[in-house]
């Protein structure tokens, strides 16, 4: 009978040995490369996917639409976010600011071997309108014609921003007729003008084939195969074996894995996002003191250096460093500082009464809810080391992790204390309806993003005045004002800015990652050889 | 005392060491050398020293003491859901048992209900929709591991029913609760006992298990399947992060696991 048992502990001890031989097993595979794919015509791509379907005016879907190589806009950012022509030849504008008139470029041919019209362009521009209202939050048009190759949109208001507008995903050129012919793009996938077209299409992952009228050159890959790689380590495992030639957006992490690496290329680019985190101004941190020292008491500097591995630039005001948009010009006022955090938390009334090591008030802790989502590998990472340091100066901070589809509906029901998001500020180049979106007053809902109940009319005189100001110099001073008043009234918690990444094979070229993050897969991803 | 030592030298060798892990769950505060929370977010990834035995984590914390905490919050989640499982079990399966008829109806029905659901699905499911926190683990759990226990105790309880002890009580006008109480409860409570114990390592690796996925403890909480979900993000480049907790989850869990073998062993009365 003993004797038995002796042999259940060996059978135990074999099991934990099996297993430690298996982990190593898993952990060994990462060694072989294979660029064979490439070299036959197969590229495949890892990426976190979002898009249950690829129509492009469905939420966000666009984006997807555009990053995979499909869709292409009337007008694109290049590396430096200027505007360049794409569908769009040029463009110019009538003396009174009210009539855009865009030249849309000859020989440009859908997937299906329709030619490009500007009627076309007018009516996918509608379509656009017609299916998401968040086109009507970028401009209002009082009428679009078609002349010849010339698209002519007339606005109500002066907008100087028009070229920028509809280089957003949101106005990705469709062809119409086929979906009056009874293509249901939702199913089957849009047609476009990219250099690929969809083979199929599932959330998990997508299968695109060379488009053979594309107009820009010649595509180089037969197929390409996008799997979605949800999991920040699982993509960066793919990439280390073989499994996918090119991945974005590897985590902190895993970030040194690939640096330096004779294997693959990393590509880098300061993004235009921000990681911030929305603070409510109708609860507990409604007293612009509290706020203030919570700020304060958030060491950005450590967290995106050292705990983020400098894969994220620290935060302190709304629009990111790699925009001109006077970044080292602005003061913050809530610079990291527990001592002088700890002092107005103590002038605010808030107290450690009963030596729990957090303060109360009236018999209130000092607690604040902090919503979070796990899309994004920095983001609990963000909260844990904000809910760490706020307990140095005695806030509990309890993390609320929820899904990602819910974010929008409690950022605009206002249902957090702070609600962590990581935002692109200038999906139009310009950073006026990011700051817009955010921080104007809403009244009654007319700016449903901005649940908050963050209002100052100071402000909302600034993005009055940029609403209609053309000359770009100016527009840049009161972008800069604004962010000065939003920095100074505490508004929101800026974490960080992203420093995106596209790692690829080095049997690859021409990978790149662009500032705004639209442009993944493009005709000039290439074998290198 | 010397000479049940004797005669289960194994039985006894786990106990201490169960009972060691008891005394490290309880003396944590005093055991763990810093603050399991507070971390110097300088020194994140440090490599064990003398100043943190086994270095620290993400966030800088120390990782020894983290494990120190840790096995105080597993043990703590653990018992609290195998006694409130057993418990719920033990009433509903004596219920069932003794009184028979539609009460046992219902309340079998009901249990077959829950074990035809695969348990840990049907878990985090439960804990999904609650919300992930420790007691919504424990709930979520005890939802759907009860009915074993009602199972086991309602087929004990036939067959006591009918003995003569039973009848005699019944026949004196003794208290329907104080049959219970007196009579049935002593008798099916070391099956209960040895069941419960045999789970201890299951339970904890399903809560472990949960709180992996996100469903049971939240951070900062330092709990072992927590941080070894913390861990998994740098599991290349910090591969000590995940192999800490999973030893320890190992360790802890064959202690239980092979303790409860050898409980079951020395009560078990077949094997006398």
């Amino acid at each position: 009978m003993r004797f038995f048992r002796v042999k259940k502990l060996f059978k135990a001890m074999a099991v934990g040995v099996c297993g430690i031989l298996a982990a190593g097993i898993i952990a060994g595979c990462g060694s072989d490369s294979s660029s064979e794919g490439v070299n036959n015509g197969v590229l495949k791509v890892g990426v976190t996917n979002f898009a249950d379907t690829l129509e492009p005016t469905q939420n966000f879907f666009g984006w997807v639409v555009m990053r995979y190589g499909l869709g292409e806009c009337l007008t694109k950012f290049d590396a430096k976010m200027n505007i360049q022509p794409w569908l769009a030849e040029s463009w110019s504008i009538s003396d009174d600011h009210l009539t855009w008139t865009f030249k849309i470029r000859e020989g440009v041919k859908f997937s299906n071997g329709n030619p490009l019209t500007a009627e076309g362009v007018k009516a996918s521009i509608e379509r656009a309108f017609a299916k998401n209202n968040r086109a009507a939050t970028f401009f209002e048009y009082e009428s679009i014609t078609a002349e010849g190759q010339n698209l002519i949109i007339r606005t109500k208001k002066p907008l100087p921003n028009m070229p920028g507008y509809l280089a957003d995903p949101l106005f990705i050129i469709v062809d119409t007729k086929a979906e009056a012919e009874g293509r249901d793009f939702s199913k089957e996938g849009p047609i476009c003008t990219g250099p690929y077209m969809v083979k199929s299409f599932v959330k998990e992952k997508s299968v695109m084939e060379r488009n053979p009228n594309y107009w820009d050159g010649e595509v180089p890959f037969e197929t390409v195969e996008i799997p979605s790689i949800d999991d920040p380590n699982t993509r960066a495992m793919s990439l280390q074996s073989g499994e996918v030639d090119v991945a974005v957006n590897i985590a902190a992490g895993d970030i040194d894995l690939f640096k330096n690496n004779d294997r693959f290329d990393l590509d880098e680019i300061s993004s235009l996002r921000v990681v911030v985190a929305r603070i409510n101004q109708k609860g507990l941190l409604g007293d612009a003191k509290v706020r203030a020292a919570f700020i304060q008491g958030c060491d950005r500097e450590t967290y995106n250096n050292v705990l983020l591995k400098g894969t994220f630039l620290p935060g302190s005001a709304p629009i990111p460093p790699s925009l001109d948009y006077g970044f080292d010009q602005l003061k913050d006022p809530n610079s990291y500082n527990p001592d002088n955090a700890k002092k107005l938390l103590d002038e605010a009334g808030w107290k450690d009464t009963d030596g729990d090591g957090i303060r109360d008030k009236d018999g209130r802790p000092l607690r604040v809810e902090f919503i979070v989502y796990n899309g994004r590998a920095e983001l609990p990472l963000y909260a844990e080391a904000v809910q760490a340091d706020m307990k140095k100066i005695g806030i509990d901070v309890v993390i609320k992790n929820v899904d990602y589809n819910l974010l929008d509906q409690i950022g605009i029901k206002g249902e957090y204390d702070l609600l962590i998001s990581n935002i692109t500020t200038a999906n139009t180049g310009d950073p006026e309806i990011f700051l817009n979106w955010y921080w104007r007053t809403n009244v009654n809902g007319d700016n449903p993003q901005n649940g908050s109940g963050y209002s100052n009319p100071e402000l909302d005189a600034v993005f009055a005045r940029l609403a209609t100001e053309f000359d770009k110099e100016q527009r840049r001073q009161l972008i800069i004002q604004a962010q000065q008043i939003i920095m100074n009234d505490g508004a929101a918690l800026f974490l960080g800015y992203p420093v995106t990444n596209i790692i690829s094979s080095k049997a690859l070229k021409g990978v790149h990652m662009f500032p705004s993050d639209y442009y993944w897969i493009t005709h000039e991803i290439a074998p290198a050889k | 005392m010397k000479e049940f030592v004797a005669n289960h030298k194994l039985f006894s060798l786990y106990t201490m060491f169960v009972l060691s892990v008891i005394f490290v769950a309880l003396a944590a505060p005093w055991l763990a050398p810093m603050d399991p929370y507070a971390g110097d977010m300088r020194n994140v990834f440090l490599p064990p020293s003398s100043e943190h035995w086994l270095g620290t984590d993400k966030l800088g914390r120390d990782m020894f003491s983290r494990l120190i905490y840790g096995t105080s919050t597993s043990l703590f989640m653990t018992i609290c859901l195998v006694f409130l499982t057993a418990g719920l079990g033990a009433a509903v399966g004596i219920a069932s048992g003794y009184f028979g008829g539609r009460v046992e109806m219902v309340l079998m029905r009901f249990a077959d209900m829950m074990l035809s659901f695969p348990g840990v699905v049907l878990a985090i499911a439960i804990a999904g929709i609650m919300g992930g926190s420790i007691i919504n683990t424990i709930l979520a759990l005890v939802a759907v591991s009860w009915a074993k226990y009602a199972r086991l105790v309602r087929s004990l309880v036939i067959k006591l029913r009918s003995n003569d002890f039973i009848v005699a009580a019944r026949v004196n006008g003794t208290k329907t609760f104080t049959i219970l109480w007196r009579h049935i409860m002593p008798n099916v409570l070391p099956m209960v006992v040895i069941t419960g114990a045999m789970d201890i390592g299951t339970m904890m690796m399903e809560i472990a298990g949960l709180s992996f996925l996100g469903f049971g403890a939240q951070p900062p909480t330092p709990e072992w399947g927590l941080m070894l979900n913390e861990g998994r993000q740098y599991i290349q480049t910090a591969p000590l992060m995940m192999v800490y907790p999973g030893v320890a989850i190992f360790i802890v869990v064959s202690i239980f696991n092979l303790w409860g073998d050898a409980l079951r062993d020395v009560l078990d009365p077949r094997q006398t």
